[in-house]
């Protein structure tokens, strides 16, 4: 009995010691590990190895909780996918973002208002973080972005070297700029150190710049900016677009000098036509000897020039000069952080996280790997940025990173307002063309502000829509499907079958049957519904809102790119179409000689078509740029240009003597250079001609030789009829991808369709206006009118295509 | 006869076979282009990248960068290849199987609303994905296909996109008629017709269809970008974009990782190219 008491007694020791806590954990565990945070970032490689690592720390300090980082390592894409996620009520908790794409989301109530969570984090202060950043992020007094950090590009890198082959001092940041040059200040003028660093070669050439900013438009901004000008009278809900015009003008015309003029600084198209397409380029290689940009290229310029390799030389960074009338410096800036989705479920866990991430923990680490300047301005000053005595040797360029903390008390942000990027599109387009020096900088800025004004007058006076009645919506989106059985089907009506041909027809259904479940459950759905969209003005985030035939008008009357992306895409189209389809019909030919080592040749025609397209931009960047690039390497070569002289031909041709052709940066040949890329994507429809001339079978031209037929007619009587369906089909397809096309055209000009709108594709307005400008609605009626253009032409091929032969025809 | 022929035309037939070399070979040198800068850049450093011409071959041949790409935590190379070589077979299929039965029915059956429907079916690619992204994505939610790789190969086993069938039935109709007439006469059924006498004279065409549809989902990278959120299920085109973003590229590695994924689809295509060689074995007229 005392036994078996003690056994119990004992058992129930064990128990209360092994298995109680073990339960207890468990159902800790299962209580808490409920959360999982949904983290997305744009963040490439370098970047995402740190946040991995943080994320790793944060599950750890905080158990149960587990994040979930996303990498959506594209920048355009990123706030692509978060608004269709968004829309779908399928966002992440915690995400990515920056002053220039939050205020979209923040006025429709996507994001969280922060404020209120402040005190539940203790040593939370809102006031360890730089104003500026803070203030960039806050809409109507709330933050909707925690900043993480914050990227000055009022930011100069020098060579020092070139500075003492000149016998100037470093820059230390007390030098200015006026409206012209003031040798008596010597190295405390900008414009003076500027010119003196310019080399030139005995020719005129420039040999090397003083000066190279990453952009025109950073340049003008940093001018700009300097002297209290603005792009509008309110960042965030502006009215008037460069209310101080004249200034603008005058500061215009001081870029003007430096880059066309007086070649102290190149422009963007000299940098794309002298070098390698980037200005960054020719820092490294020594060919200017300050070079503008964000602290971001730190980075990189530590991996190409490591201290000690036999290229690296010493270089700095200085803060950018103050215009001598203001009392401060101020540039323009970059900078992101992280936002919460209103939708998130766990919002004290997220916001725990936000502050971890963008907090003194998170800022230090990506301070240490040199990716971000922290937005927290203790951490920007410890040693985790600014270089101490534990910096390892290949961290410490540039040294001088205390002006970044500098710089950041005066910074100024672009306008964040979302119908700016719609609104400004048309001020830079006649920028891009002032830039390049064809037009001058009144023209430019008068021209340009008064499109970008009547652009934004006309989104901020959109009329009190009413709501889109989705029940009417659906009936209509209904009586449509109906409408489509009927034109299938009411020509049918009354036709006698016999029992054989009604046998046929069913089996002929069976073998529809999958098609025409996914056409109705996959395809028909979502094509109905952005017809729908078509009539509405829509956001993606706010319910729609009935337009009516209000999109259409604004094609055809209100939107001046319209016309011009239609006009851009019928020559690119009418070129490229048939281009292709002789050059594909010639290499199948080709291909389709028997000589020795055919597969291999098949296979190199089509590698084109196999290369990545992350990878592309690149590659056709390394092809076409002008001085440099493959293509010219080749034009321009002596035994192709001293021989048959295409090379000149080509630069007389577009006006540029004596210069090669710059290819993409250059408005008459940007978009031949389209379609010349497109030609290396012919590899496709070449194996789909192969294929045809393959099915061709030997026996008819066995008789035709017994004939005695030349090759010519064996050609004209065998080959191009038989081939006819093939050809037939590359011709309709390659219409529709040639009114489709845009990656390419995306990719290479960042989705401007620059220079000067001429390679401003149907699609890359469509596309602009869906994801840049959020007007879902007027895109979905853009890309049904696409869908009626198409439509037209293919009809047209069909009713025309007499010509194609058959083989199952020829006998009824 | 092989005999009296290449002693009846020997000098024509040589001059062109010549001409022909030529044009192949100077082809092959244009159309390389992309791919000598792709292999040219993998090999190189940061520094020779930024600094040297985009002609000249590497100096010193970085293997590292080769092998940084396939021992990256943050993009896993392996895990990454699995999950697109799963899309792209599962696509290929359902693409080159369901679009051949289209096909066939477009191509040499008789139906109602036939020539109709077959507009409807060329209509679906006219419209602009971008436009029907939102609705797409929402039915995919519904289905709770987010996040999972079902967007990405499911629908192309629903009659396999209309360029596939378009494809197919054009070559469908090159089949002279009498095979199935005949076929039809012995009382086969055009199941059996489709399976025993259009399949195996159209290998060039399926095999066309199945190498350019798995070319396509391995390319691909909106949807795949879209539709799949967790690390651990990205994709190859995606996950070589992490070594090109905003202010941060790493060229060596891209170029590296970009030939990498290459490899694969250039076996395929190899693979692929017997049956195009082989053409349309007719054996009618024998």
């Amino acid at each position: 009995m005392n036994k078996s008491k003690e056994a119990c007694i004992s058992l129930v020791k064990r128990f209360a010691k092994w298995f109680l806590p073990l339960f207890l954990l468990t159902l800790a565990c299962l209580s808490q590990a409920d959360i999982t945070l949904r983290f997305t970032s744009w963040d490439g490689d370098v970047s995402l190895r740190v946040l991995r690592k943080l994320c790793d720390q944060f599950e750890a300090q905080n158990p149960g909780v587990k994040i979930d980082l996303e990498q959506i390592p594209d920048y355009n894409v990123y706030h692509q996918k978060m608004i269709v996620e968004y829309a779908a009520n399928a966002a992440p908790d915690v995400a990515m973002m920056d002053p220039g794409h939050f205020q979209f989301l923040a006025e429709r109530g996507a994001l969280m208002p922060l404020n209120q969570f402040f005190s539940q984090i203790p040593g939370f202060n809102i006031k360890d973080y730089y104003p500026r950043i803070v203030a960039a992020h806050t809409l109507k007094g709330q933050l909707y972005v925690l900043p993480r950090d914050i990227a000055p590009e009022g930011l100069i890198y020098y060579n020092k070297a070139e500075f003492k082959a000149a016998g100037i001092p470093y820059p230390d940041g007390s030098w200015t700029w006026d409206f012209h040059e003031r040798p008596w200040l010597k190295s405390k003028d900008f414009l003076w150190v500027m010119h003196k660093l310019t080399l030139f070669n005995k020719n005129g050439s420039v040999k090397q710049y003083g000066y190279t900013p990453s952009g025109d438009q950073l340049l003008l901004n940093a001018l700009a900016y300097g002297c209290g000008l603005r792009y509008t009278d309110n960042p965030q809900y502006p009215t008037k677009v460069l209310p101080n015009i004249n200034g603008w003008i005058k500061v215009g015309d001081l870029l003007h000098d430096i880059e066309q003029n007086k070649h102290w600084a190149p422009s963007q198209l000299d940098v794309s036509s002298n070098f390698q397409s980037a200005a960054y380029q020719l820092f490294v290689r020594g060919q200017t000897a300050m070079y503008q940009d964000g602290i971001w290229q730190v980075p990189q310029i530590r991996r190409d020039m490591p201290p000690g390799s036999k290229d690296f030389f010493d270089w700095d960074i200085a803060p950018f000069p103050r215009y001598v009338g203001a009392p401060v410096m101020r540039g323009p800036t970059g900078g992101s952080g992280y936002a919460m989705f209103s939708t998130c479920k766990h919002k004290r866990m997220a916001w725990k996280f936000m502050t971890f991430m963008a907090g003194p923990v998170g800022m230090r680490a990506m301070a240490e790997a040199g990716i971000a300047q922290p937005a927290i301005r203790k951490v920007a000053l410890s040693h985790a940025w600014i270089p101490g005595p534990n910096t390892p040797y290949a961290q410490l360029w540039p040294h001088n990173r205390i002006i970044t903390d500098q710089e950041v008390a005066n910074v100024v942000f672009d306008p964040t307002s979302p119908y700016w990027q719609d609104a400004s599109s048309y001020l830079n387009a006649e920028l891009t063309t002032f830039f390049n020096g064809i037009i001058s900088a009144k023209t430019a800025f008068t021209v340009g502000r008064q499109q970008s004004q009547d652009r934004l007058d006309y989104l901020r006076h959109q009329a009190n829509l009413p709501r889109f009645p989705w029940a009417a919506g659906i009936l209509v989106g209904l009586a449509l499907v109906a409408g489509l059985c009927f034109f299938v089907y009411w020509p049918e009506r009354g036709k006698k079958y016999t029992t054989r041909q009604k046998s046929e027809n069913r089996s002929a259904y069976k073998f529809l049957t999958l098609w025409i479940i996914g056409l109705v459950g996959l395809t028909l759905g979502p094509m109905v519904l952005s017809l729908l969209m078509s009539v509405t003005s829509w956001d993606m985030i706010t319910p729609a809102r009935w337009r009516g035939v209000g999109n259409f008008q604004e094609a055809f009357t209100a939107d001046p790119r319209f016309w011009v992306s239609l006009k851009v895409t019928f020559i690119y189209t009418a070129v490229r179409v048939p281009l292709s389809l002789v050059f594909s019909f010639v290499l199948a030919m080709l291909l389709n000689v028997k000589v020795r080592g055919i597969p291999l040749y098949r296979a190199a025609f089509y590698i084109p078509s196999l290369a990545s397209g992350v990878a592309s931009s690149l590659i056709w960047m390394r092809i076409f740029s002008p001085n440099n690039g493959l293509l010219n390497s080749f034009l321009y070569s002596k035994w192709i240009n001293g021989t048959l002289h295409i090379g000149d031909w080509l630069s007389n041709l577009v006006g540029t003597p004596h210069t090669p052709v710059n290819w993409i940066g250059s408005e008459q040949t940007a978009l031949s250079a389209f379609i010349i890329m497109s030609l290396w994507g012919v590899g496709g429809s070449t194996i789909i001609l192969l294929a045809g001339l393959q099915g061709v079978p030997d026996m008819y031209y066995e008789a035709a030789t017994v004939d005695g037929a030349s090759p010519f007619k064996k050609m004209k009587a065998i080959t191009l009829p038989m081939i006819t369906p093939a050809l037939f089909f590359t011709l309709i397809t390659g219409f529709i991808a040639a009114f489709q096309n845009f990656t390419d055209v995306y990719v290479v000009t960042s989705g401007g369709g620059g220079p000067n709108n001429a390679t401003m594709l149907y699609m890359l307005n469509l596309y602009n206006m869906a994801f840049a400008n959020h007007r879902f609605g007027y895109a979905a009626a853009l890309g049904w009118m696409l869908f009626a253009i198409i439509l037209i032409v293919t009809l047209i091929q069909f009713q025309t295509s007499k010509w194609v032969y058959y083989e199952a025809d020829v006998k009824k | 006869m092989a005999a009296t022929r290449a002693k009846k035309i020997p000098i024509s037939e040589r001059f062109g076979k010549a001409t022909a070399v030529f044009l192949l070979l100077a082809g092959t040198v244009v159309f390389g282009l992309p791919l000598y800068i792709m292999l040219t850049m993998a090999f190189k450093s940061p520094h020779e990248i930024a600094v040297s011409s985009p002609w000249a071959l590497p100096e010193h041949w970085k293997f590292s960068n080769f092998t940084d790409v396939l021992s990256n935590p943050n993009v896993s190379f392996f895990l990454f290849f699995k999950n697109t070589l799963i899309i792209a077979v599962m696509a290929s299929l359902g693409a080159t199987i369901t679009s051949a039965m289209v096909a066939y029915a477009f191509a040499r059956m008789n139906f109602r609303g036939r020539d109709r429907l077959f507009i409807v079916l060329l209509s679906t690619m006219m419209l602009p994905g971008i436009v029907t992204m939102i609705p797409a994505y929402v039915l995919f939610k519904y289905l709770h296909w987010i996040n999972t790789i079902y967007p990405l190969w499911v629908p192309a086993w629903f009659g396999g996109g209309a360029f596939n069938v378009f494809l197919l039935r054009q070559f469908f109709m090159g089949i002279p008629r009498e095979f199935d007439e005949a076929a039809i006469l012995d009382g086969a059924t055009h199941a059996r017709i489709f399976w025993s006498l259009i399949i195996p004279n159209s290998k060039p065409a399926l095999a066309t269809v199945a190498v350019f549809a798995f070319i396509y989902n391995w390319r691909d990278f909106l949807d795949q970008l879209i539709f799949l959120n967790s690390p651990n299920k990205q994709t190859l085109e995606v996950g070589l974009s992490t070594y090109n973003t905003l202010n941060s590229s790493q060229w060596n590695l891209l170029m590296a990782a970009a030939v990498l994924v290459m490899i694969p689809v250039f076996i395929i295509f190899l693979a692929g190219q017997r049956y195009f060689v082989k053409g349309i074995v007719m054996t009618g007229g024998k």
